[in-house]
Formats: structure tokens, C-alpha cells, sequence
């Protein structure tokens, strides 16, 4: 699940140096990038920063306010891409977009303040600003290579969806040795399976419509034998 | 495999990709991996009204997961091709 910007403080050692990672679950450092700017939404920059890339996370930490920083995930970033002109931002960076799990009405430019508090978690843009702009480039490499190491997650109730988009798990279980045409052939015939069963399901409204007349009648009827006794 | 496949035949032409944001990006297809996450250059966005900061952004990195639908070019569309995958896919490969 997706959960756009949030804030991030957790540095090792006495709060100096790097953003405490997720060691035990594989997480590891990637790219360290000095001096680079963060904007988030239409907020100023704020600067002097360092840049932390993870195998999960996009971290980027202040150099000057040891509580001020800020975590991306991965899994959240929709879009990277290099921007270089002036109109669109006037410092060439990393324009990234971030998927924030909230509903899609908020709009590009929506105002993410509220009572003077920042809602991190409904920013939808975010760039990154190197103070040398020739480094964007592989700045955007190492995003695109850290966006591949983080596909989706199997969602298992989402399981009659996933099979489309997930051509690459069947390949992975072909690989292992599972039959392929059972593997293939399964969802399809779920797929029809369900659609027979909106058709069940149709049936069993009109029926069950049919029997609610029945009760109504059963009900007049018990009304009549109460009324009678009474 | 079959959309993988498909789409690393693409590489190269022009395609248009519309993301779940509803934003449409135009551009060469530079490349495309397993999760469907698809690269593009020389990119331009197709409702520069609505996105005028995206308006020259050069190069492209969009998620797989947040692709909405992918345009493709009527030239690079094999129907007869397809159809074979296709087929192929459905027997396990």
C-alpha cells in the first residue's frame, strides 16, 4: 500500500550520520548524495540536505535541524523523471510524483496545509534539487534500478486481479516445475466461473424475490390465524 | 510474459502512456522490464494545460502499477502476430 511522504528522523549514532534502515529485512544503502535540496508539493526548498538512497527508500535528511527529515518508499513513487527547464521548475532536478493511497481527488496544486500543519501524507509531488545538475542523470539511474528491486507485493485477496498483471509470477512458477497449462488455464476458467456465478446470483434474486411473495402471503396468513385467536 | 514480450518489440516507436492519475505521457519507449515498469524519452505530456510543470520533462521513469493504459502505434500492431502469442501463451508457452 502506498503511503506517499512521511517524516523521518531516525539516524544512527548519535542522530550525525546516515537514516537507520531496515537491515533485517534486506534493506540496504545504496547511494549517498550530498547537498541536494528537497521540494515538496509547492513548498520552498528546503536546503542544505543529504540525499540517502536505499534499496526500499528514497530518505532525505537536513544538515542543519537533526529532527528534520523525510522518507519516501519505492513502492509510492510513480514517476521519476530529469527536468531541466526553467519554466517547469527553474532548477534543473529530479521531478518525482508520489502515490499517496488517498483518494485521487486532490489535485496537482491542492493546498497540503492545514491549520498550518503539513499533511506529508498527501503530497503528490516531490523534487529533488543536486546543487551540480549534471549528476541528475545518474541520480535517475539508480531511481529507475531501486524501482525495479521493488515490485508490487502479492496481494492474496487481490488474487483474481493480480493474474493479469502478474505474467511474471507465472514465468517464475513455470520455473519451479509447475505445470504450465494448469497454471494458465486456471484463471480463465475462474474468470468464466465467476461471471456463471452472476448469473447464479441473478436467479437466486428472482427467486429469492419469489419467496418473499411467499413469506408476505405466510406472513398475511399468520396475521389472519393471530388476528383470529385474538 | 506475453505483455513483456510484446512491449520490448515496441522499444523504440512511439507510444502513449495514461497513468491511473489520469496524467497521459507521450514519448519513445526506451525500454520496459518484467514488472511492466516502462521508460521513456522525449517525452511530452498530452494535456499540457492541465500539467505544465511535466511540460519537458526529457526522460521518464513510469511504475509498472500505476500504468493505466498503454497506446500503442498502429504500425506496431501485428494482429497475426498477436494471435500466434496469444495462442501459445494459452497452451503454456
Amino acid at each position: 500500500m502506498a503511503v506517499g511522504v512521511r517524516l523521518f528522523s531516525e539516524r544512527v549514532g548519535e542522530g550525525g550520520g546516515e537514516p537507520v534502515l531496515d537491515a533485517e529485512n534486506g534493506e540496504e544503502l545504496m547511494h549517498v548524495r550530498p547537498l541536494v535540496s528537497v521540494v515538496l508539493g509547492n513548498r520552498p526548498p528546503q536546503s542544505p540536505g543529504t540525499l540517502y538512497i536505499s534499496t526500499k527508500k528514497v530518505v532525505w535528511l537536513s544538515d542543519v535541524d537533526k529532527e528534520i527529515g523525510y522518507a519516501v518508499d519505492f513502492l509510492s513513487l510513480s514517476l521519476h523523471a530529469v527536468c531541466r527547464d526553467p519554466e517547469a521548475y527553474p532548477s534543473p532536478c529530479l521531478y518525482t510524483q508520489i502515490e499517496t493511497g488517498s483518494d485521487e481527488d486532490e489535485s496537482e496544486d491542492s493546498d497540503s496545509e492545514t491549520n498550518g500543519v503539513v499533511d506529508l501524507s498527501k503530497i503528490t509531488e516531490m523534487r529533488l534539487v543536486p546543487s551540480d545538475p549534471n549528476q541528475l542523470d545518474q541520480l535517475f539511474e539508480i531511481f529507475c534500478e531501486c524501482a525495479e528491486l521493488n515490485p508490487e507485493p502479492i496481494e492474496e485477496e487481490e488474487e483474481e486481479h493480480n493474474w493479469v498483471f502478474s505474467a511474471d509470477q507465472i514465468g517464475d512458477e513455470v520455473a519451479e516445475g509447475e505445470d504450465p497449462d494448469w497454471r494458465i488455464s486456471e484463471n480463465p476458467t475462474n474468470t468464466i466461473g465467476h461471471s456463471n456465478g452472476d448469473h447464479d446470483l441473478a436467479r437466486t434474486v428472482l427467486e429469492l424475490q419469489i419467496d418473499d411473495q411467499r413469506f408476505e402471503d405466510a406472513e398475511e396468513m399468520e396475521h389472519d390465524v393471530n388476528s383470529s385467536h385474538q | 510474459m506475453l505483455f513483456f514480450s510484446y512491449f520490448k518489440e515496441l522499444v523504440g516507436r512511439e507510444v502513449t502512456v495514461e497513468l491511473k492519475n489520469d496524467l497521459a505521457i507521450k514519448g519513445t519507449l526506451h525500454s520496459v522490464d518484467q514488472y511492466l515498469n516502462i521508460k521513456l524519452e522525449n517525452t511530452r505530456v498530452v494535456d499540457q494545460d492541465k500539467y505544465p510543470h511535466m511540460l519537458s520533462v526529457r526522460n521518464c521513469f513510469i511504475r509498472g502499477s500505476v500504468v493505466r493504459y498503454v497506446q500503442l502505434p498502429p504500425e506496431g500492431v501485428d494482429v497475426e502476430l498477436l494471435h500466434d502469442a496469444t495462442r501459445r501463451e494459452a497452451r503454456g508457452g
